[in-house]
Formats: structure tokens, C-alpha cells, sequence
């Protein structure tokens, strides 16, 4: 065990941190719409023409097939510098799509998909939940008819994220009509410009639309857009499923610590009803103290992930437990930020930029609800960590 | 000692309720423009007497007491009810010149609530208010609110709109000192909280019933069952020393501060950890805008806010002591 970088990741991450400190957007992402998606392409083609994109995805699609270390020391870069955040509409093509197609995908969809991805040419959406599949995803009803060459969806997704930009999209649907829960699925690249596509937005409690229900009406797929095997989709699913959890959130987990020491600033400068700062407050500072030491523990804990991963070339096991952890000090950090801002706390108009406190706080809900809410990670790591017998 | 309702005590609890469900429903909330008090409800809470329920039969009111009032507030909280109608209603009680109490006893003007946020004022309530009421422990205050002096601010709680006050509001035109006012604020307030907490128990332990994942309804897991039950009890804490505090202050009784800030702090507590759960349990239909959950969430922050936040409330209850 040590904590030595080599000398090539510290030159990694002075060249990072030399790079970001001239060429993070100097103005803020827009709050909504078609104006917030053009920025996030926008910079990410800039960091793709600048060398940055894709730190630990292999050089032959357009990465820099550096480290999961090396990747991890570009987060904390692009934390330091307040750049624009990685949650935003290229996520789930980086953060999913692009490895499952990595590790599932033919030679051509690689090919085809991977440096448009990286170079944010194409951003995509993830249709895998429906309104009666949720935590039961294997539930799901939408379904595709398999003829000569294509298939025909029909159906209904929900909960869509960026569906309105997205050029593509992860869709997994049943396509064998006798089959139950994981048997029968197939997961398919879906074209959003094909006919019979309808997406209808859902406005969320924090004032955008940036959810989707998406309707399928005979939309003919091609063969060829099948990820996996026909009715092998459930194991394709569980990769991207096994990116998401394994490291969908680090961004957050490297920026947390951050955000806490921003926080502690802010307790500093407010004052309190009381007249006195926030951080002369015994309640105010403990809070702040203890999550600076969850901060720290979970930088701590995707070391450790990424460094045995590094290692063994498989993602660790502990997704679940890492997401946990990240909602919830996400969440307490708000809370606490909510209490040193008093009044301004409850002043919010959906912009994330004039207000965002509390647009952090409201996206705790979609935190520990999407991608698997708080009660189902906790259940996946007494079923598969704990190995506990199931009541379910 | 009989610490539950009585005959007379329901019978009003379901005139509020019936009434609000209708006039103030929470569902109102969806359409635009839907924030505050508007001159329409304004008149027909008037005209059913809900501003003057506690004023004195002699001063033109019903003469009901702290239950009653609770019990009216608490419903108006199941409805995510604007603070405005809380405001109308200590600005009858505090108002002190006849001619000016019968309009706001007509509803024919409105009130909004003045609030210190450090160095400045906010103004909560309908922006057609042509009086503003400051609330403190030591005494109410009626101002007039001539047009052009505030800059509105964006709601996060959509019931509620928000506004600063670009300077101080000039000479109060009417004023009672003394805690009462503020008291019945605390107990108005609280009474609104404890109805968010016990709606957002209703729609989950709803939704609990009907929602079905991997074959069974999700109220059958524990991970949903146990924090529903921990709703029903926090609802259960924070109402029963609500009503304890209710009928001390009707009795007039010594200890009333404390039973108040105790009450005011459970409800705070119970009315945010409730919406908070609520949203979390009902799964990805409950943070959509469409669905109630969020404006139980928001209406609770603001709320909290009001007639005792967090901090002043539990340095005060360290010291107080009980009568017996
Ligand atoms: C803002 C947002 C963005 C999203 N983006 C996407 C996206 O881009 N693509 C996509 O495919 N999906 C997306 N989702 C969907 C998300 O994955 C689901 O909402 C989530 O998995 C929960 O499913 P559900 O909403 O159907 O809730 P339900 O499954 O109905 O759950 C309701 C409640 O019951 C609990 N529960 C259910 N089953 C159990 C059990 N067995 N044990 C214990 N508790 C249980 C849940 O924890 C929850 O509290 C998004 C959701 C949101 C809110």
C-alpha cells in the first residue's frame, strides 16, 4: 500500500490542471434546452481537439488509453477547476453507452460510435425503464417483432433523460413474446430521427424537462443495431448497468470534497439570524467537519476501486455501496448549505446557476431514485456483497 | 383531562376540511398563476368567517379558541394552504382600529407577512397586499405597503410568493404588543406543518397499496413499510403535543412558550422528514412536477422558517420548564 504517484501521473496532472486553468467555458452552461446541450458538445469537442477525451478508454477509439488513476486525477482536475459538470447531456454516451459498446459491440458499431461519442458528435439517451419498470426492470413491456433484417418496437419508455437531444439511444425491449422477466430482452442502438419516434417531456420538481417519456410506433430498427445477442439483451444490460454503478458517480465522488470545502467558505462569510457566522455555529461546523471526512473517505474508496481495477481489469463489486454513500453526503451537504443560507435557500427558479444550492438539493431525490434508488442498491449489496438469504 | 378531540372540536375540523378541499384545493398548484391568497379566495374565506375565527364575539368574530384555530390551520396545511390566509387572519387579531379590522374581516384588502432576513425585509404573500404584518415576541405590527417599493424573488414554495422589500416600511399603523399575536402565528404554523406531514403519509401509504414491483406491492417490503410506520409516528409526536400546546395556550396556562416550541419543532421535523420519505418512496413519479409530493417537500422548507426556525427553537427549550 502507498500513495506515491508516479512521476507520470504527476506530470499527468500538471499538464491537466495547466490545460484547465486557460480553457474551462468562462461562461456558465445554460440552465435548460437546446442552448444547454450545444454547450455540453461544444465542450467536449473542445477537450476531444485538445487531447482530453476519453482519459482510460483505449487509444483505438480516439482515448487516451491512460489509467484508471489517470482518470481519476482528471476529475479531480476538472472539480478544481469549476468545470462545467460531467453530469450533463453527453453522460450517458461517455459514462454508458460508449463502454458497453466498447465491451459488447461489433467491430462496426465500435467503429462507427466510439470517437463520435468522444468527440461529442453524438449524445445519447438511456431507454431502459418503463412507467411499470422501474427497480423491476426486467419487468419491461416494450416490444420488437423480429423480421428480415429489422425490428419492429412498439411500446412505451419513461424517464428518458436528454431524449430531446440525444442522437441515439440505449433501448432494451422483449423480443421474444413468450418470454419472462431476464429471458427474451434485446439491447439496441436506437436512431432518434426514425419514424414512429413521439417523446413527450415530464417537468420534474426542479422546474426542468429534461426527462421523457418516449412512445414507439412501429419504429423498424436494423439487425445490425443489435448490441449482444437477440434475446441476450439482460446480459448486455448488466454491463451497462456494471458501468453506471461502477463509475457513473466520479464525478461527484472526486468533487464532494470540493464542495464541502466551498460549503465551510460560505459558512465563513453568512451570517446567521442569530448575527453570528455559520461556521461559529457548534451545530453548523460539526456537520461540516463530519462531511469533509466523508468526502475524504470516498475519494479514499475510488482510489481503492480504481487502483485494484488498474489491477485486475474488472470493476469492483462495491458500486452500490459507493452510490450510497454519494447520495447521501450529497444530500446532508445541501441540507447543511440550506441552514447557512436561510432565506436565499428558498429562493429557486430552476436556473442551476443563479441557484445552485438548492437546485443540489432538489436533485438529491433524482440522486437516490435514478439509477437504481437507495432501498434497490441496498438490497443489491445484501443480495450479492452480503450474500444474506432474500425475502423477495 | 381529556386530550383528543371533542364532538364540537370535529365537527369544525370537518367544516375546514370539506371547505378547503374545495376552495383551496392542493391540486390548484399545477395551473399558473396559482401562487398566494388572490382577491376571490380572500372574499370567500371571509364570507364563511374562517378571519375571524378566534377574534372575540364582541369584536364581530365566532370567539373560538387555539383548538379551533389549530384544527382550521392544520387542514389548510393538508392543502399546502399560502401563508397568506394565516396572515389575514393574526392581522384581524392584532389590528386594533375598528374601520381597518372590518376590511380585513371583509377580506376586501389583503396582508402579507413581513419577515427580517439579516439586515433586510422580505415580503411573503399576495403582491396586491395593501398591508404588511410584522410578527415578533414582543408584539405585532400593520403596516401599508404603498406600490413600487419591493423586488419580487423567485419561489422555490409555489403556494408562496416572495418579495424583498427595497426599504423599511415606514410607521406602523397598528400595533398590539405582547406574544399573542406571535403565539398563534407559531401555532397556526405549526398546525400547517403537522398537515403536510400527515398528507404526505396519506399519499404514500396510498401509493404503498396499489404500486407493484417483482410481483408484489411494495408496501410489503420492508425497505417502504418500516419508513412508512416512522412517518405515522413522527405524524403521531408532532400532533399530540400540538394539541397539548393548543389547549395550554387556551387555558391561558404558564407554560405555553414551551409546549408551543416543542410543538412548532416536532411539526417542523415531521413535516420535512415526512415529504422527504413521501418523495423518496413513491420512486421516479415522485420528484415529476405533476405529482403533489414536491409541494409538500417545498411548503415544509418555507414553513420551517416561519414562527420559529430550527436553531432559535431549541436554544429556547434547553431552559424552559414544564407546569404541572
Ligand atoms: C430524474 C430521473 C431520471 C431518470 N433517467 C433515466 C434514464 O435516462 N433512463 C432510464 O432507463 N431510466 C431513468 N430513470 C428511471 C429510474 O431508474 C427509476 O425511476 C428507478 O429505477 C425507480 O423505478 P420507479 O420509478 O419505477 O420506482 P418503483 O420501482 O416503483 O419504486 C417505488 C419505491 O419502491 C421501492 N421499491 C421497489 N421495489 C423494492 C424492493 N424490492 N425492495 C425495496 N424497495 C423497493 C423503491 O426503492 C421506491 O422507493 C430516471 C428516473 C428519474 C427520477
Amino acid at each position: 500500500m502507498d500513495l506515491r504517484y508516479s512521476d507520470t501521473d504527476r506530470e499527468f496532472r500538471e499538464q491537466a490542471r495547466a490545460w484547465l486553468s486557460t480553457n474551462v467555458p468562462r461562461h456558465a452552461r445554460p440552465a435548460h434546452g437546446p442552448e444547454a446541450a450545444a454547450f455540453d458538445r461544444a465542450w467536449q469537442r473542445k477537450m476531444f481537439e485538445h487531447g482530453w477525451a476519453g482519459v482510460a478508454w483505449p487509444k483505438e477509439y480516439g482515448g487516451l488509453g491512460l489509467s484508471g488513476l489517470q482518470q481519476v486525477i482528471w476529475y479531480e482536475e476538472l472539480a478544481r477547476a469549476q468545470a462545467p459538470h460531467y453530469i450533463n447531456t453527453t453522460y450517458i454516451a461517455l459514462m454508458h453507452a460508449g463502454p458497453t459498446i466498447a465491451a459488447r459491440g461489433t467491430a462496426e458499431q465500435k467503429t462507427f460510435h466510439l470517437p463520435r461519442i468522444l468527440s461529442g458528435d453524438s449524445l445519447w439517451c438511456q431507454g431502459f425503464s418503463e412507467p411499470n419498470a422501474g427497480s423491476d426492470l426486467a419487468s419491461l413491456k416494450t416490444r420488437g417483432r423480429v423480421e428480415d433484417g429489422v425490428i419492429v418496437v412498439n411500446g412505451a419508455k419513461m424517464w428518458t433523460t436528454d431524449a430531446v437531444y440525444a442522437d441515439y439511444q440505449e433501448l432494451l425491449i422483449r423480443t421474444d413474446p413468450a418470454s419472462e422477466r431476464h429471458k427474451g430482452l434485446t439491447w439496441l442502438i436506437c436512431d432518434m430521427e426514425l419514424p414512429g419516434l413521439d417523446i413527450k417531456p415530464i417537468r420534474t420538481m426542479l422546474q426542468d424537462e429534461h426527462v421523457n417519456t418516449v412512445f414507439y410506433d412501429d419504429v423498424r430498427i436494423p439487425k445490425t443495431s443489435v448490441v449482444g445477442e437477440i434475446n441476450g439483451g439482460w446480459s448486455t444490460a448488466l454491463s451497462t448497468l456494471s458501468f453506471e454503478r461502477g463509475l457513473g458517480f466520479i464525478g461527484d465522488q472526486l468533487e464532494l470534497y470540493e464542495r464541502v470545502c466551498r460549503a465551510i467558505d460560505l459558512a465563513g462569510k453568512v451570517r446567521l439570524d442569530s448575527g453570528k457566522f455559520a461556521l461559529e455555529d457548534d451545530g453548523i461546523a460539526q456537520k461540516l467537519a463530519g462531511l469533509k471526512a466523508d468526502s475524504l473517505a470516498i475519494r479514499s474508496m475510488t482510489l481503492a476501486h480504481i487502483t485494484e481495477s488498474d489491477r485486475t481489469g474488472e470493476p469492483g463489486p462495491n458500486g452500490s455501496l459507493m452510490k450510497l454513500i454519494v447520495t447521501a453526503t450529497h444530500k446532508a451537504l445541501s441540507e447543511t448549505v440550506g441552514e447557512i443560507l436561510g432565506w436565499s435557500f428558498l429562493e429557486f427558479d430552476g436556473d442551476r446557476t443563479a441557484h445552485p444550492w438548492t437546485y443540489d438539493y432538489l436533485w438529491s431525490w433524482v440522486f437516490s431514485i435514478a439509477g437504481g434508488t437507495s432501498e434497490i442498491q441496498r438490497e443489491i449489496t445484501a443480495d450479492h456483497l452480503l450474500k444474506l438469504p432474500r425475502a423477495r | 383531562m381529556f386530550l383528543a378531540l371533542d364532538r364540537d372540536e370535529i365537527e369544525v375540523a370537518n367544516a375546514a376540511a370539506d371547505f378547503l378541499a374545495s376552495a383551496m384545493p392542493i391540486d390548484r398548484l399545477h395551473k399558473p398563476g396559482c401562487a398566494d391568497m388572490n382577491a376571490v379566495l380572500r372574499g370567500t374565506l371571509a364570507e364563511m368567517g374562517w378571519f375571524a375565527l378566534t377574534l372575540p364575539e364582541a369584536d364581530g368574530g365566532s370567539g373560538l379558541g387555539p383548538v379551533e384555530h389549530a384544527l382550521f390551520f392544520r387542514e389548510a396545511g393538508r392543502q399546502s394552504g399560502p401563508v397568506d390566509v394565516l396572515t389575514q387572519a393574526l392581522a384581524v387579531l392584532a389590528c386594533t382600529d375598528t374601520d381597518l379590522r372590518a376590511i380585513l374581516l371583509a377580506g376586501s384588502e389583503g396582508v402579507a407577512l413581513l419577515v427580517p432576513d439579516g439586515a433586510g425585509l422580505r415580503l411573503l404573500g399576495a403582491p396586491d397586499a395593501a398591508y404588511a404584518l410584522q410578527v415578533t415576541r414582543e408584539g405585532a405590527q400593520l403596516f401599508a405597503l404603498a406600490g413600487g417599493q419591493t423586488t419580487e424573488r423567485p419561489a422555490l414554495a409555489p403556494a408562496c410568493s416572495m418579495r424583498l422589500l427595497d426599504s423599511p416600511p415606514g410607521t406602523a399603523i397598528a400595533y398590539t404588543n405582547g406574544e399573542h399575536i406571535w403565539q398563534m402565528g407559531e401555532l397556526g404554523t405549526a398546525a400547517m406543518l403537522l398537515g403536510l406531514a400527515e398528507a404526505a403519509l396519506d399519499l404514500i401509504v396510498e401509493y404503498a397499496k396499489v404500486r407493484e414491483t417483482f410481483g408484489r406491492k411494495i408496501g410489503a417490503y420492508q425497505a417502504v413499510r418500516h419508513p412508512c410506520a416512522d412517518m405515522a409516528l413522527r405524524a403521531e409526536v408532532a400532533r399530540s403535543q400540538l394539541w397539548y400546546a393548543a389547549a395550554a395556550m387556551a387555558e391561558q396556562r404558564s407554560d405555553v412558550a414551551l409546549h408551543l416550541d416543542a410543538a412548532k419543532h416536532l411539526c417542523n421535523q415531521a413535516a420535512l422528514m415526512n415529504a422527504d420519505t413521501n418523495i423518496q418512496l413513491h420512486g421516479g413519479i415522485g420528484v415529476t412536477d405533476e405529482h403533489n409530493a414536491h409541494l409538500l417537500l417545498k411548503q415544509a422548507m418555507l414553513l420551517g422558517k416561519l414562527f420559529g426556525g430550527k436553531r432559535a427553537l431549541l436554544s429556547r427549550l434547553v431552559d424552559a420548564t414544564v407546569q404541572d
